[in-house]
């Protein structure tokens, strides 16, 4: 079966299924008795086996048998979870993201078949779990002779492989037959694809080879080929006195032949593949140079005894199937919901077609005003069909985040300081390709907060601090922007030291330095090769650090900033913009103009009375609920004409920027609309105006920079 | 000789230019910079956007800027009639910008011989002109896309 069409959704699918077993692992540790857990880490790794063993990634299949056997003794109570399992078990996942990521770059699994770890899990079942685990710890990266030795096995079965004539089982007893035979020579037929009458062709061919000889093997049997039981191509093995060549010509005499692959065989071939028979290399579907197939052809593995396709040449076997093409197609999850509304979307267009193109086969001639009535449903359908879409376009940052309490789950045991990774908001979305290219630098400094960050066990006892350090990562969307909050607990960062360190480097006169604002010391972190760190660890410290965070955020047009209080900790925050973004707005009305105002910038709305208005410095304020609130006459800010009103109430937006209210009057609300953000073109550089939006009915509106305005 | 043929070719070839009425003279532009030419519709005002900019609209679901080409070049303010057309034209950086005309009045082609640089006399620092071109009796004053598009007040 050609499985290669599959491969897009196996990798999806696995990604998904090792992210679950990682998050469940994970839990498990810290509730090694939940059983609901367990079922849970049962199920994915029996999904993952199952898929892996469809595609004929047979590698990968055994390990994850072995783990599932590993989660049944669990599940029986028969194996207690302990760390030393957790880490084993840890280990297998990124061997079989590994396996993964071979998989995606050339299609195939690739030749590691890490016994070391397979011997790992069933050692640990063996042990009942009991000791074992320190050593367990130790790196199980050393499958060296194993995984070599398993390659070049594989490279030998390989280069064996050769046309599929070459695999026709051949029993033992026949082969001392085929030894009596004067010349044998070993066929393999492809037939055309849309041929209709397989079988009837390969009667055709055996009646055309009969000729000649006699037919010794075949490949499949010769019931299954009368029955049609074969995909494209059959194999047989021909005893005969004649020449090649005359036999080829009769064959490709038959009509919706595609190929003939024909060279002389021996027996002992036969005898050989006899012993290898009991290891069966399971390779995708590749298009191997035939020897006399003109066009290479595709050859679907034939019969079950034989699973492999042609595989490359001898020469070719050692380096393990270079000429897959590498598998780089993205896919991306999307919410039914969403493509429910786009689906909605595309019927009321087709509607919308159907309606316009009755109207012009109907009377010949178009009514204008029913015609412009239809223009317009058809621009709002496409307007909305373009929200849909880009709104297909937003993830959750989930994606990116949800592998960080892993890594700083092994960074805790490698760096011995007790921690965890708290997180909030991975539900906030932001575009795809935003998502995509957060994960590097936010896991940078993670890292940054685990390694330099949190204290040593003894040091956080000294400074009464809970031993166990605290990481966190907050999410959330501000305004047009989302902010992504990354700190810790820890030490805080040592501006005096940054500043000595900022001197010996010759960054700045030791003059200089006693003037230096905090936040200035703490820029310089962010220069290129500026390092912290007393010594270099794998985990960071080779100062190509914060620089490659700071210029990744400012490629997606962000910005980080860093506030550090010493002995309490730091936080970075990364703020994003969401240009592509859809936010949610408040729709407000002044004279006949229409504004958007960020939902998320609004802390309330409230009717005052105009005799509520004090002054404070001459300026306009109100006092509500015991805070101070300047008022903003939006309509004097946006250049209108005074208002003659009589009204005595007036409505007030009240929004906050950081941590200053404003309140900003206005006319009307209209109401709460989620909006699409467009940019103003060379208007852009408005002060505040953040952008514009196309409302339901196309009229355009524009959204209130509050951030300018407060 | 052949190279010779060649040169008279090119030196012929003609532009074609949008010929339009501002006032009461007639603007050629530029074909090659035109995306598309529409009807006036609702523009929406820009809070503290340049005065010449008389807002953006909705074209096809994009915003576009549009721009009052008598504001610019401090003519008396526009008059929207039925002929009023607003211009779409295509900027370097890929978006796009609109010029509001009183109206389109033919494609023309012109040859770099049918054009001459406007005389010093005529020439005033603020000028969108790079050259005058001939059509019969009738003068075109070819603008320059650039310096209309840049955001350098006049002055």
């Amino acid at each position: 079966m050609d499985v290669s069409q599959y491969l897009d959704i196996f990798i999806d699918e696995t990604s998904g299924h090792i992210q679950s077993l990682s998050d469940n692992i994970m839990e498990l540790e810290k509730e090694p008795d939940n059983k609901d857990v367990v079922n849970e880490i049962f199920r994915a790794a029996h999904s993952l086996k199952g898929m892996a063993g469809t595609m004929g990634f047979k590698k990968m299949q055994h390990l994850t048998h072995d783990m599932e056997n590993v989660f049944q003794e669990v599940r029986n109570d028969n194996v207690k979870v302990n760390s030393a399992l957790i880490d084993i078990l840890f280990k297998c996942l990124d061997a079989i993201e590994n396996y993964l990521e071979t998989v995606k770059a050339t299609s195939n699994e690739g030749d590691e078949d890490n016994e070391a770890l397979i011997k790992l899990l069933n050692d640990y079942l063996a042990g009942g779990g009991g000791e074992g685990g320190g050593e367990a710890a130790a790196p199980a990266e050393a499958p060296a002779e194993g995984g070599e030795s398993g390659g070049e096995a594989a490279a030998s079965d390989d280069s064996a492989d050769g046309p599929l004539y070459k695999k026709i089982p051949v029993d033992p007893e026949l082969c001392e037959k085929l030894k009596g035979e004067k010349q044998l020579y070993g066929f393999t037929i492809h037939i055309s694809k849309d041929c209709l009458l397989k079988a009837a062709r390969a009667f055709l061919v055996f009646k055309a080879v009969e000729d000649f000889g006699q037919i010794m093997a075949f490949n499949p049997s010769s019931g299954d080929i009368e029955d049609e039981k074969f995909e494209f191509d059959f194999s047989f093995i021909l005893s005969t006195e004649s020449e090649l060549d005359p036999i080829i010509e009769a064959i490709k005499t038959v009509s919706e032949i595609e190929s003939v692959e024909a060279d002389k065989v021996t027996p002992e071939m036969y005898e050989k593949k006899e012993e290898e028979a009991p290891a069966p290399e399971a390779a995708p579907a590749a298009a191997a140079p035939a020897p006399e197939a003109a066009p290479a052809t595709p050859a679907p593995a034939a019969a079950p005894a034989a699973p492999a396709a042609p595989a490359a040449k001898a020469g070719a076997g050692k380096t393990n199937q270079p000429a897959n093409k590498p598998v780089t197609s993205r896919t991306i999850r999307v919410d039914i919901e969403k493509l429910d509304a786009l689906m909605n979307q595309v019927s009321e267009l087709i509607i919308a077609k159907n309606s316009l193109a009755s109207q012009s086969n109907g009377s010949g001639e178009i009514d204008s005003q029913t015609l412009h009535e239809n223009i317009e449903y058809l621009e709002r359908i496409t307007t909305n069909l373009h929200e849909s879409v880009m709104k297909v376009r937003m993830v959750p940052i989930e994606s990116v985040v949800a592998k960080f309490p892993r890594m700083i789950r092994d960074l805790d045991r490698k760096l011995n300081k007790p921690m965890e990774l708290v997180m909030t908001g991975e539900d906030t979305e932001l575009d795809r390709t935003v998502v995509d290219q957060l994960g590097d630098p936010l896991q940078h400094l993670l890292r940054n907060s685990a390694d330099h960050g949190i204290e040593s066990p003894e040091d956080r006892r000294a400074a009464g601090k809970p031993e166990k350090g605290t990481i966190f990562l907050n999410a959330f969307q501000e305004g047009n922007n989302v902010i992504i909050e990354v700190g810790d607990d820890g030490g805080g960062i040592n501006t005096d030291k940054v500043r000595d360190k900022a001197v010996e480097r010759g960054l700045v006169t030791p003059e200089e330095a006693e003037n230096l604002t905090q936040k200035e010391i703490i820029d310089f972190l962010f220069m290129p090769s500026f390092s912290m760190a007393k010594q270099i660890t794998d985990i960071s410290g080779r100062g190509v650090g914060l620089d490659v965070v700071k210029s990744n955020i400012e490629a997606l047009g962000g910005d980080v900033t860093v506030k550090s209080v010493m002995g309490e900790g730091s936080t970075f925050t990364v703020r994003l913009p969401l240009t592509l973004a859809i936010i949610q707005a408040l729709m407000v009305e002044i004279r006949d103009e229409k504004y958007a105002i960020a939902l998320a910038s609004i802390m309330n709305i409230e009717n005052i009375p105009k005799s509520e208005i004090k002054y404070v410095e001459s300026k306009e304020v109100i006092h509500l609920r015991g805070q101070v609130i300047p008022l903003i006459h939006l309509d004097k800010l946006l250049d209108f004409e005074p208002k003659e009103d009589t009204e005595d109430t007036m409505t007030v937006v009240i929004c906050k920027k950081g941590d200053t209210l404003g309140g900003i009057i206005v006319d009307n609300l209209i109401g709460q609309l989620e909006i699409v953000i467009k940019s103003l073109g060379k208007l852009d550089n408005n002060k505040l105006i953040s952008g514009a939006t196309i409302l339901g009915d196309g009229e355009i509106a524009m959204i209130l920079d509050v951030n300018a305005v407060i | 000789m052949s190279d010779l043929a060649m040169y008279d070719v090119v030196e012929k070839e003609k532009k074609q230019y949008i010929v339009v009425k501002i006032g009461g003279e007639h603007y050629g532009i530029d074909i090659s910079y035109i995306d598309n030419i529409v009807r006036l519709s609702k523009i929406t005002r820009v809070p503290k956007a340049p005065l010449y900019y008389r807002g953006v609209i909705n074209l096809r679901g994009e915003v576009v800027p549009v721009m009052s080409l008598r504001r610019r070049m401090d003519l008396d303010d526009d008059e929207f009639t039925d002929s009023s057309r607003i211009i779409i034209l295509k900027l370097d950086g890929g978006g796009l910008m609109g010029v509001i005309v009183d109206e389109v009045k033919e494609v023309l082609s012109l040859s770099e011989d049918d054009i001459e640089a406007p005389s010093s006399t005529l020439k005033s620092k603020n000028s969108f002109i790079n050259g005058v071109g001939k059509n019969g009796d009738e003068l075109i004053s070819i603008f320059e896309i650039s310096s209309i598009i840049g955001d350098n007040e006049a002055s």
